[in-house]
C-alpha cells in the first residue's frame, strides 16, 4: 500500500496542505497578541484540529476493510453438465456465465470466488480473473490429435517426419498421410490404445508451399478428420567443389562423375607428376589453382582432399583453408586411408579408435561396404553422419564451418553393383552435413503455435538489419526489439484468412515469411490442450467444488461526518471561547 | 354343326387370350433383361425362354372342348348346366335332349360372341409393366453407378469440345456414328472386332479403321497421333482413316466445321501388344555331355515351346565338328523332332533321341545343338532359340597342343579346312572319279572349290581384305546359301568372270607392281599417298610385314586359282596351284611364328641419355573441361505441380507462361507415357485441358495436381546448400563450444 492510496483526492494533497498552513499561520498572526496566555495555546491546538478536519474533508482518507462477496460459476466449452447440476444443486442461486473469448466477464467484478468449467479461459483472458480465487474443475479428456510435429520447411528432396499423438484413438480407424493432391502415402491404425503415436515419412516430389494433411478414417474408409500439415519445401542450390588428389582414385572418380552430372560446379586437381598437375572442370570456368589461399578458397562450399594432399599442405595453405573453414565456414572432407587414422591429434582434426570392423551395410536391402578398421573416437564436438543409424562419416565444427571424414573404403562399389541410388544416398547425406550453408540476412520463428484468423501471430526476427520493417497484408508492423539482443525483433500479425498468409520483409534485406493460419476446425484438440493445460498452471487442479470464500481487502473513505463534527466543535469552541472568557 | 363350332370358337378365342397373356409375361422378362443387360441377343434369348416357361406353366393348348363346355356350365346361366349337348351329334340324343340342346343353342347364340373365356391378361399386363419398370429403375441406377464409377475411367465413345471457348449461334457439328474395326493379324486368330471405345489395344501390325459419321458440314478432320497428323479422307458426311498399329501411343481427332473453327477430342490411348517371341526351354539337360566312346551315346531332348499366338516350326539344330586345330571340320544338320506336330499351337512339348552314333560320330568328335522355334507371326516370324548345347565323345587319345614361349597368339585361324586338306580330298576325287557318277563328281569337285574359297576368304582377313564369311556355327548354312547364290549368279559368265580377273592376277606374281598398275590413277591424284600411312588400304594393313605380305597375296592368287580349276570340275588342274599354295602358307607360317612376337607393346625408342633423369619440363599441365546439363528429373512436372499448387491457392492468375510450362510438363511425361500410356493418360490429358480457358477451374487444377503427383517418382539425392542465419550469439556459442575441445 502506498502513501497514495490513503485519501481519495490524493492530488489535492498539497494545495490542500499549504491552505491550510497558511490559513493556520494566519490564524496564529491574529492572535499573536495574547501569546503569552494559556488560552493562546488552547486555541492554537483547537484551530489546528479544525483546520485539519477541513483538511481532511476534502482529501478524503481511506482505511482499509476485509469484505466478501459471492460465488459464480463461468462455463467455458466443453464443460460437464453433471458437473455444473451438482454445483448448482450445491450453491442455490449461483451465478452463471458463459465464457466467450475475447469478452470482458460480467460476473467477474461483483464475485470473488469462481467455479471454471469446461476446458477453462483463453491465455489472453486470464488477467480478467488474476485476483479472485479460481476453481478449476476443468472437463473430461480430450479425443483428437493432441501434438503434431514436423519441419515447417525443408530443402527438397530431404524427408520430411511427421510425428503425432492420437489422445484416445477409436481402434480400428485409421491416420493417413495424405499429399498435397490427396494421394494416400501412408497410413497406420490406431491400436487402442490411449495416447497413439503415429509417425511417417516422405518426401515431398516439388518444391512451393504445400498443404500434406493427417487424415483420420473410420474402419470404412470414412474421412473423420482432416489435419493440414503446411510445409514449405525449397530448392537446394549446387554447390561449388573443389576435389585435390594426389593420385587418382576410382573413389574420386565416381564421386566426381556423381557430382559433376548432377550440376555442381566441381573443379578437380590430380597430381601428375611433381608440379604438374591435370585439372578439370566441371560446370565451371577455368581456373587453375595451385596454393590455398582465403580468398581463392571464398569461392567455394566444399573442400574435398585425400589424406596426402590434406597433410602435405604447406602451412600457409593449411592456415589459409583453416581460416577459409573458421570465417568463411566452408566445409573440409578429407579421403582417407591408412595412414589417416594413425594420425595424432596435432595433426588431424578427428580421431579414432580401431574397431577391427572390415565391413559395414547399411539401408534396406542391405548394402556392404568395405571401411576401415576403425571408428571415430567420440568426443566432445564430433557429429557423426549416420546411415540408418550406423555412423558412416563424422565431422567436427571448426568455426562456422565444418571438417568430416569417412571411414568407407571405395564406397564406389555401390556404383559398380547398380546401386547407384544407394551411392546418391549416402554422398548426399555425407556432403550435405559437411557443406557450407547459405549464409541467409534473417531467420525468422512463429512464436504462436497454431495461428488463427484474428487471433494475434506473434513472431520473432532475427536479423542484423537496422531498423528492420514486416509488413502484413500491406500495414507496417511494429517491431520490439530486444533489449540485450538487438538483433532480435518481436512482432504481431492479425492475420486475415486461414491458409498460408506472408509477413512481407522489406524489399531487398529481408526475404518474405510465410506461416500458414488454421481455421476453427483445425487443430482443435490441440489448442482445446493447450488451454486446459494454461488454466491448470495458472489455478492449479483443485479438484473440489466446496470453493474457499475469500475475503478480499478493499479500502473505504471514512465518513465525512467525523470531519464535520470535529469541524463544527472546533469552531464552535473557537467562537465561544472570547464569550466565555468575557 | 353351328352350335359346336361356336363352341370351338370359344376355346380358340380361350386358348388366343391365354398365348396373348404368355406373351405379356414374356415381353415384361425381355424388356428387363433389355434394360439390364443392353443387349439384343439376351433379350431374344429372355423373350423366348419366359413365353417358353409361361407356355408351359399354362399350358393354353390343353383347353379343349370339354374345358370350354365345363366353364359355360358352371358360369353361364343360359347354358342350363347341359352345353355338353351342343357337341354331341343330334342323332344319338333323346328328344328331351334335342329340345334342350336347341333351347340352349338359340339362347347360347347371341351370348356366345361377348362371351368371355376366363384370363387373367390384366395380370399379365401388369405383371409385364412391372418388370419394365423394375428394369428401369435397375438401368438408372446402373447408369448412375456407372457414372460414379465412370467418373474415373476414359470415356467410352468420342467426344468433340470446341477448342475455344466462343459462342456460336452456328450449328455445331456432331458426331453421329462411330466405327472403329481393328483388323488384327491373321495369324493370331484374334476375330477383328468393331468398337466405338477409342481407347485401343491390339496387337502389333494389326490395321485399325476408323470411320466417323458426322452430322453437319464439316470441311476436314485429322488424326493427331503424338504429334503426327493424319487427314481422314472423305466421302459425304463419313470420314475414314486406316492405319497400321506399330508402337503404342496417343490420338486425339480434331475437325474444323464450315466456318473454321476448331474441335478437338480428348486423348484416347492405343496400345500395341508386341507379339512375343517364342520360348524354348530344355528340360533336364545338362549343358555338357561327356560320353565315352563305350557308353551307349544317347541324348534326349525335351523341349516345351511356348508362344504367345501360336508355334509355327520347331527344328534342331545339330552342328558336328570332327578333327581340332586347323583339320576341324564341322557338319551341320538340321533334325526334326520325333512325330509331327500342329502348326500353330500355344504351347508345344517335343522329344527327340539324339543318337550320336547316328551322327556318325567318332571319339573326340563334338556335337553342338540348339533348338530354334519359330512363330506364326507374319510376315516377319519371331525366332528364338534354345542356349547351345554340347554332346561330346571322349578321345582315347589327346594332343596337349603347347605354345611356344615366346608365342603370344596364335594367330593361325582354325575353323576352316586347310590346304593341306583341300589337296588330300582333292586327289581322293580325282581317284574316286571313275567310281563316281557325273553330278557327285561335279558336286564334289564344287564343294572343294567352296572350301578353297573359304581358306582363301581366311586368309584374305590377314591381307585386310573385306570378307563375307561368317564363322559362327550357327549360321553356317546360311552363309553356304548365299555363296550358292552368288555362284549361280555368276554361272552366266563364270569363266569370264573368274580367269579374266584372276588369270592376270596370277601373272603379275609380284604383286605390288599389280596393284601398282591398278591404283596407278589414284596415286596420281594423291601425291602424298606414298608418304601416309592409310589403314583403309588393305595393302597398308599392318598385320604382316611387307614380304609376308607379298607372299600371301601370292597365296592367294594361287588359291583363287586352284579354286577357279575345281569350279569347272577340274581338279587335276587344280592340283598344282594347291600345291603351290600350300607351301606358301607353310613359309608365312614359319615366318608368322617370329613375327607374332613383335605384336604388342612397342615403346618408343628412349635416347640413352635421357633415361631415370627425371627431368620433365616437357611435361605440362591438362586442362579439362566439361559441362553437363543438370536438370532434376521430371523438372516441369514438378515446377506444374509448384504452380498449379499456387493457383489452387488463388494466389495469382491463368498465364500464358503457365500454359508454357504445363506443355513442357507434358512432353516430359509424353516420353514415359509411350511405355505404360494407360497410366499416363489421366496426367496428359488434364495437362491439355488445361490450355483450353474453358477447362481453367479450380476443380481442374486439383485434379490435374493430384494425377501429377500420382504418377510423378521420387526426386533423386542430390546434395545442395541449405539455407542458414548465423548471428553474433550464435557465433559466440560456437566460440564457447571450441575453446572447450
Amino acid at each position: 500500500m502506498t502513501d497514495g492510496t490513503m485519501f481519495l483526492n490524493p492530488k489535492l494533497l498539497v494545495p490542500v496542505l499549504l491552505g491550510g498552513l497558511v490559513l493556520w499561520a494566519i490564524f496564529i498572526w491574529k492572535e499573536w497578541s495574547q501569546r503569552n496566555q494559556r488560552r493562546f495555546w488552547i486555541k492554537l491546538i483547537v484551530s489546528f484540529l479544525g483546520i485539519l478536519s477541513l483538511a481532511l474533508l476534502v482529501l478524503k482518507p481511506t482505511y482499509s476493510t476485509t469484505a466478501t462477496f459471492g460465488k459464480s460459476i463461468l462455463l467455458s466449452e466443453g464443460y460437464r453438465p453433471k458437473q455444473l447440476d451438482s454445483l448448482k444443486s450445491k450453491f442455490k442461486r449461483i451465478q452463471i456465465e458463459e465464457y466467450t473469448p475475447g469478452k470482458v466477464l460480467t460476473s467477474v467484478a461483483q464475485k470473488d470466488s469462481l467455479f471454471v468449467l469446461g476446458y477453462g479461459l483463453e491465455p489472453f483472458d486470464l488477467w480478467q480473473v488474476e485476483e479472485k480465487t479460481v476453481t478449476f474443475l476443468g472437463t473430461d479428456t480430450i479425443t483428437g490429435w493432441a501434438s503434431i510435429h514436423h519441419n515447417d520447411v525443408i530443402t527438397l528432396g530431404d524427408e520430411l517426419n511427421i510425428e503425432a499423438m492420437y489422445q484416445n484413438p477409436v481402434q480400428g480407424n485409421w491416420a493417413v498421410l495424405m499429399d498435397n493432391g490427396g494421394n494416400p502415402l501412408d497410413s497406420v491404425s490406431f491400436s487402442g490404445t490411449i495416447n497413439q503415436l503415429v509417425e511417417f515419412e516422405m518426401v515431398p516430389k516439388a518444391s512451393g508451399q504445400f498443404e500434406f494433411a493427417l487424415v483420420e478414417k473410420d474402419s470404412d474408409g470414412e474421412e473423420i478428420s482432416t489435419e493440414p500439415i503446411p510445409v514449405q519445401v525449397i530448392k537446394r542450390e549446387p554447390l561449388r567443389i573443389l576435389m585435390f588428389n594426389n593420385f587418382p582414385t576410382f573413389e574420386t572418380k565416381y564421386l566426381k562423375n556423381f557430382l559433376a552430372e548432377n550440376g555442381h560446379e566441381v573443379v578437380v586437381r590430380s597430381q601428375l607428376t611433381r608440379n604438374k598437375y591435370k585439372f578439370e572442370y566441371f560446370n565451371t570456368t577455368a581456373n587453375p589453382m595451385y596454393q590455398f589461399t582465403q580468398k581463392s578458397l571464398a569461392s567455394f562450399d566444399l573442400v574435398i582432399l585425400d589424406t596426402d594432399v590434406y597433410l602435405g599442405l604447406g602451412s600457409a595453405s593449411k592456415n589459409a583453408l583453416e581460416k577459409s573453414v573458421k570465417e568463411d565456414g566452408i566445409g573440409v572432407f578429407v579421403q582417407p586411408n591408412t595412414s589417416f587414422f594413425r594420425q595424432s591429434r596435432n595433426t588431424s582434426f578427428i580421431s579414432f579408435k580401431p574397431d577391427g570392423e572390415q565391413k559395414l551395410s547399411f539401408g534396406d536391402p542391405a548394402h556392404t561396404l568395405v571401411k576401415f578398421p576403425y571408428d571415430f573416437q567420440d568426443e566432445f564436438l564430433l557429429e557423426p553422419i549416420r546411415m540408418d543409424s550406423i555412423s558412416v562419416a563424422a565431422y567436427v565444427p571448426r568455426g562456422v564451418g565444418k571438417m568430416g571424414t569417412t571411414v568407407l573404403q571405395n564406397s564406389y562399389q555401390l556404383v559398380l553393383d547398380g546401386n547407384q541410388e544407394a551411392y546418391a544416398m549416402l554422398w548426399t547425406q555425407i556432403l550435405n552435413a559437411i557443406a557450407r550453408r547459405k549464409e541467409q540476412n534473417e531467420a525468422w520463428e512463429g512464436l504462436t503455435q497454431i495461428p488463427r484468423i484474428d487471433q494475434a501471430f506473434q513472431f520473432r526476427l532475427r536479423t542484423p538489419v537496422n531498423n528492420p520493417k514486416v509488413r502484413s497484408d500491406r500495414t507496417v508492423i511494429p517491431l520490439l526489439q530486444d533489449v540485450l539482443v538487438p538483433n532480435h525483433w518481436e512482432g504481431a500479425a492479425y492475420p486475415l484468412k486461414s491458409g498460408w498468409n506472408q509477413l512481407e520483409g522489406s524489399l531487398d534485406s529481408i526475404t518474405d515469411f510465410s506461416y500458414y493460419v488454421f481455421d476453427d476446425s483445425q487443430r482443435w484438440a490441440m489448442s482445446k490442450l493447450s488451454t486446459l493445460q494454461a488454466n491448470l498452471r495458472q489455478f492449479g487442479n483443485r479438484n473440489r467444488e466446496t470453493g474457499k470464500i475469500n475475503k478480499t481487502q478493499k479500502r473505504e473513505p471514512i465518513s465525512s461526518v467525523w470531519f464535520f463534527v470535529v469541524f463544527l466543535l472546533s469552531m464552535g469552541w473557537l467562537w465561544l471561547e472570547p464569550k466565555l472568557g468575557n | 354343326m353351328m352350335e359346336e363350332g361356336l363352341l370351338n370358337g370359344f376355346k380358340k378365342r380361350w386358348q388366343q387370350t391365354l398365348y396373348v397373356e404368355c406373351l405379356f409375361y414374356a415381353i415384361g422378362a425381355a424388356g428387363l433383361v433389355y434394360l439390364v443387360s443392353q443387349n439384343i441377343g439376351y433379350t431374344v434369348l429372355a423373350l423366348a425362354l419366359a413365353f417358353g416357361v409361361s407356355l408351359a406353366i399354362i399350358k393354353p393348348w390343353k383347353i379343349s372342348v370339354e374345358n370350354a363346355i365345363a366353364y359355360l356350365d358352371a358360369h353361364v346361366p343360359q347354358a342350363g348346366f347341359s352345353s355338353g349337348l351342343l357337341v354331341l351329334p343330334p342323332d344319338q340324343l333323346t328328344n328331351l335332349s334335342k329340345l334342350q340342346r336347341y333351347r340352349i343353342a338359340t339362347q347360347l347364340q347371341p351370348i356366345f360372341s361377348k362371351l368371355q373365356p376366363p384370363h387373367h391378361v390384366m395380370r399379365a399386363t401388369l405383371v409385364m409393366f412391372g418388370l419394365i419398370l423394375l428394369g428401369l429403375a435397375a438401368r438408372f441406377v446402373g447408369t448412375d453407378l456407372g457414372k460414379a464409377s465412370e467418373g474415373n475411367t476414359s470415356p467410352k465413345e468420342i467426344q468433340f469440345a470446341p477448342l475455344d471457348s466462343l459462342s456460336t449461334s452456328l450449328e455445331i457439328p456432331t458426331l453421329e456414328n462411330t466405327v472403329i474395326s481393328i483388323d488384327q493379324p491373321d495369324y493370331t486368330g484374334i476375330p477383328n472386332a468393331r468398337t466405338t471405345n477409342p481407347n485401343l489395344k491390339a496387337v502389333v501390325g494389326s490395321t485399325i479403321i476408323w470411320q466417323l459419321e458426322f452430322d453437319g458440314e464439316v470441311s476436314e478432320v485429322t488424326l493427331d497421333r503424338m504429334g503426327e497428323l493424319f487427314p481422314l479422307s472423305k466421302s459425304k458426311n463419313n470420314f475414314t482413316l486406316r492405319q497400321k498399329l506399330e508402337a503404342s501411343g496417343f490420338y486425339s481427332f480434331s475437325f474444323k466445321d464450315s466456318e473454321g473453327n476448331a474441335y478437338v477430342t480428348d486423348l484416347y490411348s492405343l496400345e500395341a501388344i508386341k507379339d512375343e517371341s517364342p520360348v524354348v526351354e530344355i528340360e533336364d539337360l545338362d549343358q555338357y555331355s561327356y560320353f565315352e566312346f563305350d557308353e551307349d551315346k544317347q541324348v534326349s531332348l525335351n523341349t516345351i515351346i511356348t508362344d504367345d499366338f501360336g508355334v509355327a516350326d520347331a527344328f534342331i539344330v545339330a552342328t558336328v565338328s570332327k578333327g581340332t586345330g586347323e583339320s576341324v571340320k564341322f557338319r551341320e544338320e538340321t533334325l526334326r523332332f520325333d512325330g509331327t506336330f500342329p502348326k500353330g499351337k500355344k504351347r508345344l512339348q517335343l522329344q527327340k533321341q539324339l543318337d550320336l552314333d547316328q551322327l556318325n560320330m567318332d571319339p573326340g568328335d563334338e556335337l553342338y545343338f540348339y533348338v530354334e522355334a519359330v512363330d506364326n507371326k507374319s510376315p516377319i516370324s519371331n525366332i528364338s532359340r534354345s542356349e547351345t548345347y554340347f554332346a561330346v565323345i571322349r578321345d582315347t587319345i589327346t594332343d596337349d597342343f603347347a605354345v611356344e614361349s615366346t608365342l603370344g597368339v596364335d594367330l593361325m585361324p582354325d575353323y576352316f579346312r586347310s590346304q593341306r586338306q583341300l589337296i588330300i580330298d582333292t586327289e581322293k576325287l580325282i581317284k574316286d572319279k571313275p567310281n563316281l557318277s557325273e553330278y557327285d563328281f561335279k558336286f564334289k569337285s564344287n564343294e572343294l572349290g567352296f572350301d578353297q574359297k573359304s581358306l582363301r576368304l581366311k586368309y584374305g582377313q590377314f591381307m585386310g581384305d573385306e570378307t563375307e564369311m561368317q564363322t559362327a556355327p550357327g549360321q553356317v548354312s546360311e552363309a553356304e546359301d548365299d555363296h550358292d547364290h552368288e555362284e549361280e549368279g555368276e554361272e552366266d559368265d563364270p569363266l569370264e568372270g573368274y580367269s579374266h580377273k584372276h588369270d592376270t592376277e596370277n601373272e603379275h606374281n609380284l604383286v605390288e607392281e599389280h596393284d601398282h598398275g591398278e591404283e596407278s590413277e589414284e596415286e596420281e591424284e594423291d601425291p602424298l599417298h606414298d608418304y601416309l600411312h592409310d589403314h583403309g588400304d588393305p595393302e597398308a594393313s599392318t598385320l604382316f610385314e611387307k614380304s609376308l605380305k607379298a607372299k600371301l597375296r601370292d597365296a592367294l592368287s594361287i588359291m583363287w586359282d586352284a579354286e577357279l580349276y575345281l569350279r569347272l570340275y577340274q581338279p587335276e588342274k587344280s592340283l598344282p596351284y594347291q600345291y603351290q599354295a600350300l607351301k606358301i602358307i607353310q613359309e608365312i607360317k614359319n615366318s608368322a611364328r617370329i613375327y607374332v612376337h613383335r605384336i604388342g607393346f612397342d615403346p618408343p625408342p628412349i635416347k640413352e641419355e635421357k633415361r631415370l633423369t627425371g627431368d620433365i619440363k616437357d611435361i605440362s599441365n591438362v586442362n579439362k573441361k566439361d559441362t553437363f546439363d543438370h536438370q532434376l528429373s521430371f523438372f516441369h512436372a514438378r515446377n506444374a505441380i509448384s504452380r498449379l499448387e499456387e493457383l489452387v491457392q488463388a494466389q495469382n492468375e491463368f498465364t500464358e507462361q503457365d500454359a508454357t510450362l504445363l506443355q513442357n510438363a507434358g512432353n516430359e511425361l509424353a516420353e514415359k507415357a509411350v511405355v505404360e500410356p494407360l497410366k499416363y493418360l489421366k496426367v496428359l490429358q488434364g495437362l491439355r485441358d488445361l490450355n483450353k480457358v474453358s477447362n481453367r477451374t479450380m476443380e481442374n487444377y486439383k485434379t490435374v495436381r493430384k494425377n501429377l503427383l500420382s504418377v510423378l517418382p521420387k526426386v533423386e539425392n542430390n546434395p545442395g546448400k541449405e539455407n542458414r542465419y548465423m548471428d553474433d550469439i550464435n557465433e559466440l556459442y560456437l566460440k564457447e563450444l571450441e575453446s572447450y575441445d
